[in-house]
């Protein structure tokens, strides 16, 4: 093991485009092969009506914000649904996988965007990256992929997942 | 080229957890079914898990656990020993009486039970002398993570990050890890890790009045209370499972906490509004 920590001025870090930390894991189609193998995937958008949504936020206990679902029917059985939640600051697309079953298969987060703490919401901090030019070498959530000691909470990614069974027995079901 | 062939996330462990790695898709797959496995066995909140039938059935008779179990409840109880208790996992107890963790199922937990009634038997089960609330919460990220990267590096993986909530492990190549601590100076703390585990905790992020103490998410295991909240502690150790572990032993002994360390092979950083940086038992690991 190897370890030294360092100190970087502020000033010499850019944020790319906007969020402080930006990862994209998978696109759609990825998240499609890797949860079922070789299937084919039909689109079978639905909007949900007023009643349905009601039936939805009693059964999760969850709010329903958005009434577009995108879901694809599975050729080998079962359901593939992109949807997405509010973290602190952003939204996280993600992707749940049914089973012919009806039970979870996968969930894989898709994009992970988030602000690194209040530290970024202050125009004070912030102002220290205006006018940062181009071969700034250091990117946060580009080249610094990683951080420690933040608390990432999954609560609302758990939450948007019961969302969408309840949405799956009311609506797919 | 890229550098990495697949980088993945998923939610376990009440936090974000992602992979990155050279290895084939199957690994990282494997990968996050050990963490799943983890998961299942260590909550706290399932009734279920290893910990919840310990929790509920431990005092009355000997709970037969996984090996998984069994290996963290191990290592748990050593690092109980050398911390003198100040890492205890039986602080399931605070944590249910300060609301950082629902009431569970079964039994209330004794008032004085402490790790020191936790008996690993021969036989591999696991016998309380008294009930307790046991909670892993504190040790069982890191374990995920050293499983997965186990697997990972099983299954082809030469260079590969496994990232929980901020426990990470590096193997195959060196990482740049930002640590989330505000100093108030216009820096920003960055790690560069080779091959080995780092853990990180602040209580600040998490801070709120209960009971008329101000609490953390943190608990001192011998004065039973909340540990320091304006403390920032990152261990940095080989296993991710005692940096996570460590991080409570510094966060609650600051730097009194160094003789541990060093029996675990361990260095840390700690941020302290009052003194600022200082690295515990630098030098020994540095040439380790």
């Amino acid at each position: 093991m190897k370890a030294r920590l360092i100190f970087i001025p502020l000033a010499g870090i850019a944020i790319a485009g906007g969020p402080a930390y930006a990862t994209v894991y998978l696109s759609v189609e990825q998240a499609q092969q890797i949860m079922f193998p070789g299937a084919s995937f039909t689109p079978d958008n639905r909007t949900l009506t007023e009643d349905q949504v009601k039936a939805i936020e009693k059964m999760s206990g969850v709010p329903v914000r958005n009434k577009q679902l995108k879901v694809w029917r599975v050729s080998t059985g079962g359901w593939f649904i992109v949807d997405e939640v509010v973290g602190k600051h952003e939204y996280i697309p993600f992707a749940l996988g049914i089973d012919a079953q009806g039970k979870v298969k996968d969930v894989e987060i898709l994009e992970y965007r988030e602000a690194y703490g209040d530290q970024i919401r202050n125009p004070e901090w912030r102002k220290q990256f205006v006018g940062q030019g181009p071969g700034t070498k250091l990117q946060l959530g580009k080249n610094i992929r990683n951080i420690s000691g933040a608390t990432l909470s999954s609560r609302h990614i758990t939450d948007g997942v019961e969302r969408l069974l309840a949405t799956y027995a009311v609506v797919l079901h | 080229m890229p550098l990495f062939s697949t980088e993945r996330a998923q939610p376990w462990l009440g936090t974000i957890v992602s992979i990155r790695s050279d290895g084939p898709r199957d690994a990282t797959s494997a990968a996050f079914e050990e963490i799943a496995l983890v998961h299942r066995l260590m909550s706290f909140h399932d009734p279920a898990s290893d910990v919840s039938r310990l929790n509920r059935e431990g005092h009355v008779r000997p709970v037969t656990v996984h090996p998984y179990t069994r290996e963290v409840l191990d290592w748990a109880l050593r690092i109980a020993a050398a911390s003198g208790g100040c890492f205890d996992i039986s602080i399931g107890r605070e944590l249910v009486e300060w609301g950082l963790l629902p009431h569970p199922e079964g039994p209330g937990a004794e008032p004085d039970g402490t790790w020191r009634d936790i008996e690993l038997q021969a036989d591999g089960s696991v016998f309380l002398h008294c009930p307790l609330w046991i909670d892993l919460g504190g040790i069982a990220k890191g374990y995920a993570v050293d499983r997965a990267m186990g697997r990972l590096l099983a299954q082809g993986a030469e260079r590969a990050v496994v990232n929980a909530g901020g426990d990470i492990r590096v193997h195959g190549l060196t990482e740049p890890i930002r640590l989330s601590v505000e100093t108030g100076a216009d820096t920003m703390p960055m790690l560069e890790l080779t091959n080995g585990s780092v853990a990180s905790s602040s209580g600040h992020l998490q801070r709120r009045e209960i009971q008329g103490m101000t609490c953390g998410p943190h608990v001192h295991g011998i004065r039973r209370k909340p540990a320091p909240t304006d403390r920032f502690v990152c261990v940095l150790a080989g296993k991710c499972m005692v940096a996570d572990a460590l991080t409570k032993v510094v966060m609650a002994e600051g730097n009194k906490a160094a003789g541990i360390l060093d029996e675990f092979g361990a260095s840390a950083y700690v941020h302290d509004p009052a003194e600022g940086w200082n690295h515990l038992n630098c030098i020994k690991v540095a040439n380790a």
